[in-house]
């Protein structure tokens, strides 16, 4: 039904609704990385002063050594496990938030959840590292409380890193899937439930399908920079922390060689592309 | 229904819950600007210093007006055009429309790293240069597609037949967008303001690429501090943003519904 | 439409906030250095304006890398740039750098002669560097693990210490103190399969990979940490102004030096006031006042380390001819060198995950 609607009118009609966003876009952002893609066809960067010449060697490079791709495949499975957590987590408060909670209540908490955001990501990081260290808040309430002794040092490992990312990025899967599951009509529901589909049924056929596009952007929104992440990775992973953001990153800033940095993300924009894409029909199917 | 009862209350349980998981962090981070170890060294030992020599950092204080202005601005830039983006992208038809929302990805995915190379390189090549307005140009471009985005989503549960109704009226186009599709998609556009602003407002690499020396933003001042002088007066202000924004939200939720209440 | 007129004001503004960015004045000094690193001491800035009028406005930078990009995209907008000897060449190779007429640095003189004359900061006769302070990058402990200090850097690979050492996340830092461990020249090493075999089996003993002092400082507070590479600056300054446990190490094998310089680079729109702020930053009057207040690395000025107190750390200790012995100051690296070590480097992170 929204097609009909939708092919009346062409790009005409679009343009002038579009073009400042675009422009925008293009001189802030496109043009820059246009240039960037130039350099990473590059042997040398010409603002160093020093002879270049054109080579594939930037992109031949991840192939020729395992561990690019290593790290990417572990940057994709960080991706995926933050972004399932985010759901798990955020699904459920989202749709508390948009049916069951009523009132000014609803608006000051879809506000509180937003608010750790406002704060730094830095000094959030170091906050974290407080709760999760050997003799940390975290080990020293659960002693506390525990008649055994255990010990808890969750700093500096992967768990450590999937905290502090499902930390930062959950609030964006509440207030995507938020703004779909408040349009769905109560009275769907209540239909649903008079026709005599279980609470699970009506889950299944009704909820998700129609808060599906807040779930997608959800997704979209966590999964696409937890790929590309270093600083998280970085501080909360200590040994294990290596991941393909930090190795873009060295070569950005240890070693200058921004040719070799810019065809790492250029590729791993790539696979995230074709990964949405393969994706978009699949969960199309599902909604 | 007892059950429904029962299933409310743990509703509400769950979101204290996720809150507490969230606070938790700035709690922490509020109480070491308490603290007199610069290093979060326990036990805690009650001090206001910080909040003392917060109050003498000129150049820290300087740097967090330059980022709520920044912030704010990038907010309302956002809003503006990524909701008319959204709007053309829901309601027309053409060829290359693909295209256009994933271009909407490529600022997402790279990491903020590069792009901010990226700007400084072309920023320096055509002659904008650095500065607050640099970065402000950067902000914007790096928020929107958020934005877009997010009044997509909430676009994309909008009834055409609603348009079509008021149309039938004898509405003109500009009166369906203002009057019917924009109250629609107002909490779609207030969520992506609140994500424009946190993208801003946190966003310390492409603004540390873009920042000179009299005209940095805080993230730029405390990524510079992490390396020799951090002190707890970068838990003082965040402590203190915190605070005031929290106040300013809840006294906005008070006076304003934006929820989408029907 | 309304859409674009709103789109022209904002643009409008935003132009309009471009025409009132930024522009060096003659009586601004504008300095490059990392942060918290002598010259952005709020009472040196307030002295130094006050002697001479000129206004001191400071930038910082995060890596030497970093700092190269800031010069060359910002040609005229620095006077005075703090730059690693080891990197003095490549600035200068690249025109960033300008001579420096050392007759216009009274205290220039008092510079230690191997200092002042290093071939790393003197091309065809000229100055492109004036010597400003040297420092390890050596071992520190936690003084709560320890009785008796260690000697030997062999104490990193103690299994006792499994899970409690770090160790800088630098590329050619990491090298260069596999080199050491495998008794090697670090700035020509000859068996680089003997540096990555006994990195490997640090690998295992390491909690984390610092980047800052910071860093290093929070996790001694936390006691989560035993030993590890530091440098002897911010361990002194971890020690006397901190007042953490910490003390420095230099092992029997030795340990990385390096000496940080200051140069004028290419467009300085103010020269005249770059030579009075690097004087006055050799001054040992500004020296004594920094290392008493804050801590620092020691000076490359011979009276400036003399007027510290005799027992001072960077007299008694960095100053112990024993100790110089054993140091090895880092030469410059080429490009192909740093790759290579990075990419050693980053194998040895991986395997390790």
């Amino acid at each position: 039904m929204a097609a009909a609607t939708a092919s009346r009118s062409g790009l005409r009609s679009a343009l002038p609704l579009l073009a400042p966003a675009y422009l925008w876009l293009t001189v802030a952002i496109f043009l820059p990385l246009s240039a960037m893609v130039f350099f990473s066809f590059m042997t040398e960067l010409p603002l160093s002063g020093k002879p270049w010449a054109f080579t594939l060697g930037n992109y031949a490079a991840f192939f020729s050594q395992s561990l690019y791709l290593t790290l990417l495949l572990a940057s994709l499975r960080l991706g995926l496990e933050v972004t399932l957590w985010c759901i798990v987590i955020g699904y459920p408060a989202a749709y508390v938030l948009a049916k069951v909670l009523k009132g000014r209540s609803r608006e000051a908490i879809f506000l509180l959840v937003i608010l750790p955001f406002w704060s730094n990501g830095l000094v959030r990081i170091f906050s974290w590292a407080m709760v999760l260290r050997e003799g940390g808040i975290l080990d020293t309430a659960l002693n506390a409380v525990l008649p055994f002794k255990i010990n808890i040092d969750l700093m500096y490992s992967y768990p450590a890193v999937i905290i502090g990312l499902v930390h930062s990025y959950v609030p964006y899967m509440v207030l995507t899937c938020y703004l779909t599951l408040q349009a769905i009509d109560d009275s769907l529901i209540e239909a649903g439930r008079s026709l005599g589909a279980s609470r699970l049924q009506v889950l299944k056929r009704v909820i998700i399908p129609l808060s599906m596009p807040g779930l997608v952007a959800g997704a979209a929104l966590i999964f696409v920079p937890v790929v590309g992440s270093f600083m998280e990775p970085r501080i909360l992973g200590g040994r294990t922390g290596t991941f393909y953001g930090t190795v873009i990153e060295d070569q950005f800033v240890a070693v200058f060689n921004w040719p070799l940095g810019a065809a790492l993300s250029f590729i791993l924009l790539a696979v995230v592309l074709v990964i949405l894409a393969a994706a978009s029909p699949v969960l199309k199917r599902a909604a | 229904m007892a059950t429904t009862r029962v299933l409310e209350w743990l509703g509400r349980l769950y979101i204290w819950l996720l809150l507490a998981f969230l606070y938790l962090p700035i709690i922490i981070m509020a109480l070491m600007s308490f603290n007199v170890s610069p290093f979060y060294q326990l036990p805690f030992e009650w001090t206001t210093e910080w909040y003392a020599s917060l109050w003498q950092n000129d150049q820290l204080i300087a740097a967090t007006w330059n980022s709520v202005e920044i912030a704010v601005i990038t907010t309302i830039v956002c809003t503006v055009l990524g909701s008319a983006a959204s709007l053309a992208l829901y309601r027309y038809e053409f060829r290359g429309k693909k295209f256009l929302q994933a271009l909407l990805f490529p600022p997402i995915a790279i990491p903020w790293l590069i792009t901010g190379t990226a700007m400084l390189i072309f920023f320096f090549g055509v002659g904008i240069g650095r500065g607050l307005h640099a970065i402000l140009l950067g902000h914007v471009a790096l928020a929107l597609p958020y934005v877009i985005v997010v009044v997509s989503a909430r676009l994309q549960t909008f009834a055409p037949e609603l348009e079509e109704a008021a149309r039938s009226l004898g509405a003109n186009q500009w009166q369906v967008t203002w009057r019917v599709t924009l109250p629609w998609i107002m909490p779609g556009v207030i969520a992506g303001g609140l994500f424009a602003f946190a993208v801003s407002f946190d966003q310390f690499v492409v603004s540390y690429f873009l920042a000179t020396p009299g005209q940095t933003t805080l993230p730029v001042e405390i990524y510079a501090a992490i390396r020799k002088g951090f002190t707890p007066e970068i838990n003082a202000v965040s402590t203190i943003i915190i605070v005031v924004s929290m106040a300013l939200m809840l006294l906005t939720a008070r006076f304003f519904k934006f929820g989408g209440e029907k | 439409m309304r859409m674009p007129d709103l789109t022209a004001l904002l643009t409008a503004t935003a132009v309009f906030t471009s025409a009132l960015a930024f522009a060096a004045k003659a009586d601004e000094v504008h300095v490059l250095n990392w942060k918290g690193y002598g010259t952005d001491e709020p009472w040196a800035v307030e002295a130094f304006e006050k002697a001479t009028g000129n206004k001191v406005i400071n930038d910082f930078f995060n890596s030497e890398q970093e700092m190269l990009t800031k010069i060359r995209t910002n040609p005229g907008l620095y006077d005075v740039v703090m730059i690693n000897a080891a990197f003095n060449d490549q600035a200068m190779d690249g025109k960033l750098i300008q001579p420096i007429d050392t007759s216009k640095l009274p205290n220039y003189a008092d510079i230690s002669k191997d200092k002042a004359g290093s071939p790393m900061l003197v091309h065809d006769g000229k100055v492109y560097g004036v010597p400003w302070v040297w420092g390890l990058t050596a071992l520190a402990i936690n003084e709560k693990s320890f009785d008796k200090p260690p000697t030997s850097i062999a104490e990193m690979w103690d299994a006792a210490h499994k899970g409690r050492v770090v160790i800088r996340d630098d590329a050619v830092e990491a090298v260069q103190f596999g080199a050491i461990a495998t008794g090697q020249n670090i700035n020509d090493i000859k068996d680089m399969d003997a540096v990555k075999t006994k990195l490997t089996s640090l690998m295992p003993q390491i909690k984390t990979f610092w980047s800052s002092e910071n860093d290093w400082n929070q996790m001694v507070a936390s006691n989560q940490i035993d030993i590890g590479t530091y440098w002897s600056g911010s361990a002194d300054r971890a020690k006397t102004h901190f007042k953490l446990p910490v003390s420095l190490v230099v092992p029997q094998e030795g340990a990385v030096a390096w000496l940080d310089a200051f140069s004028i680079p290419v467009g300085a729109k103010n020269v005249a006031g770059a030579e009075a702020f690097i004087n006055y930053m050799i001054d040992p009057k500004f020296y004594v006042e920094w290392v008493t207040k804050v801590g620092a690395p020691v000076s490359a000025n011979t009276k400036a380390v003399e007027a510290l107190p005799e027992d001072a750390f960077n007299r008694k200790v960095m100053g112990d001819p024993e100790v110089a012995k054993r140091i090895q100051f880092q030469a410059p690296i080429t490009d192909a060198q740093r790759e290579a070590y990075l990419a050693l480097w980053q194998q040895l992170k991986v395997d390790v995950k």
